[in-house]
């Protein structure tokens, strides 16, 4: 009989082929049936790769991609037992080790999550608020929709084509993100100072009120009726596409 | 009854076709904990309509690893959340190292791995509280094997106590892949404990070779096999049509269902002496 050791060998044995390719010594294999397994492992994880991130796929060589999907799956012990988590893992891999496909494309690390948010936001789980369609914008306090994301990005990643973005279009870029009721994720781009306005219905439900006078206590500032106006333009803007949830009841 | 794997792909067709009647859906439950929005809304809808199979994909029952309780457990929940009739998943490993591997890896057929395997399933029944349906797998290499795949088989389902999903298309392509006869190796599995069956398509590589990849018709050996096994059966169990890509007209794959069903209704009006 076999040691349990040995049955735990022979599966680790295949199990690293699947993933690196080099193939140990395994009693009783078909020799050449066994590439199949790896063949059919890596087009899952390529597959899936590839549908989280076709904007990424798009703009690499063939080569360069094959590259960093073979180098990931190798050195990556993938944790999550759902596959459409997985290209998150991708993302984390490919930034941790600093891979030089970042520095090849300066604006990948920011293609890359643009592109997972939009796969995270669309996929997960609901979450509910507590929060009412009654009230009115200038006097009730407001309630963010939980399923966002704040985005700051030096590239037009959620703007341009990926194959014409350039060091020129090098700047500050603000963008939520949010998923409306109909599921659709929503990219809004906004100034640094309706993110800060964003940033403080993260931690809260406020008025526009307490907004103004949140935001002009931390810069030490006075709003002019001109921003106010503004702000209040983006709030109704933003009620309407549900990145605002509601009113507190 | 005969189902169908629920596909997002044409989930619509779930709740407004007047071609696909499937008498129930399959998911994995993978594709589901955890998600929300748009899919997840459909799938409620679905849910209403249809009662729930489900089939795990990662549960890496015969990996060397531990077994991921916290997935477990969020499985758990989402069983008893949809009213899934049946949890099933697959005698392989997915799940190696502290890595998955997301496909199904064949388990050596050792002794060890008997008792290990069956052990885990236990285990899973017990956190579940819920009996399982372990399915045979497809596979294209036996590794390090110390006995034949019936015995390994027939040894877990054994000593697990647990039921079994028969995948007559995996037997069909196991049996061409080591060349042996597949009726044979129906006769030899524990009927009683079938509670499932799977039926699918599949792809002959090469002269010695059949991958299952679920994205084909079923051929006609394999509606053979599937009428041998009824009438060794002789009794209802659900039946799955796997179609997972390569997706043709609804009208085909409810031909396919109505197919399924047609033979399994003329197997249980048979005697079943018929096939001694």
């Amino acid at each position: 009989m076999q040691s349990r050791n040995a049955t735990q060998h022979y599966q680790s044995a295949l199990a690293g082929y699947c993933r690196t390719g080099m193939l140990e010594n395994i009693p009783g294999v078909v020799q050449e049936n066994v590439p199949q397994y790896r063949r059919l492992v890596l087009n899952v994880i390529d597959d899936m790769l590839q549908n989280a991130y076709p904007l990424t796929y798009d703009l690499l060589k063939e080569t360069e991609w094959n590259a960093i999907v073979h180098d990931f799956f190798s050195n990556h012990p993938c944790q999550s037992p759902q596959v459409w988590y997985m290209p998150r893992e991708f993302y984390q891999y490919l930034t941790e080790t600093a891979h030089p496909i970042l520095t090849t494309y300066s604006f990948l690390k920011e293609l890359l999550w643009f592109e997972w948010i939009e796969v995270e936001l669309f996929m997960m789980e609901d979450q509910r608020v507590p929060a009412t369609a009654n009230g009115a914008l200038q006097t009730d306090k407001l309630v963010l929709n939980p399923e966002h994301s704040l985005l700051t990005f030096e590239y037009p990643v959620h703007q341009k084509n990926p194959k014409k973005i350039s060091n020129a279009d090098k700047r500050h870029y603000f963008v939520v993100a949010h998923r409306n009721s109909n599921g659709e994720v929503i990219f809004t781009d906004v100034t640094a100072a309706l993110m800060r306005m964003v940033e403080y219905l993260a931690e809260a439900p406020y008025t526009t009120t307490e907004l103004f006078s949140l935001f002009e206590t931390e810069y030490g500032l006075q709003l002019s009726e001109t921003d106010k106006e503004a702000i209040l333009n983006f709030l109704k803007t933003a009620l309407q596409q549900e990145l605002i949830a509601g009113f507190a009841k | 009854m005969v189902g169908i794997g629920y596909r997002k792909d044409f989930g619509e067709a779930f709740l407004t076709s007047k071609v696909l009647k499937p008498a129930f859906v399959e998911v994995a439950p993978e594709n589901w904990v955890g998600v929300g929005g748009y899919w997840r809304k459909q799938f409620n809808k679905v849910l209403e309509r249809y009662p729930l199979f489900t089939h795990g994909l990662s549960l890496s029952i015969g990996s060397p690893d531990e077994l991921d309780f916290e997935f477990l457990k969020k499985v758990k929940v989402f069983l008893k959340e949809t009213n899934a009739r049946i949890y099933s998943e697959h005698l392989s490993y997915a799940k190696c190292d502290n890595a998955h591997l997301y496909d199904l890896l064949p388990i050596p057929f050792t002794n060890d791995a008997v008792q290990h395997v069956a052990g885990r399933i236990r285990t899973i029944q017990d956190l579940l509280e819920r009996r399982i349906a372990i399915e045979i797998v497809s596979y294209y290499t036996p590794v390090a094997p110390e006995m034949k795949e019936i015995e390994f088989i027939n040894a877990i389902l054994e000593a697990a106590d647990c039921d079994l999903l028969l995948d007559v298309n995996n037997v069909y392509v196991n049996g061409f892949n080591h060349q042996y006869d597949p009726k044979a190796f129906l006769k030899e599995l524990p009927m009683d404990r079938v509670a499932y069956i799977h039926m699918a398509g599949h792809e002959q590589v090469s002269e010695t070779l059949i991958i299952d990849t679920h994205g084909e018709a079923i051929i006609d050996p394999v509606y053979d096999l599937y009428a041998f096994a009824m009438q060794l059966l002789h009794r209802d169990v659900p039946v799955l049509l796997e179609r997972d890509f390569n997706f043709p007209q609804l009208e085909e794959l409810q031909a396919e269902m109505e197919q399924l069903n047609k033979i399994k209704q003329t197997a249980l009006q048979t005697k079943n002496y018929a096939i001694a």
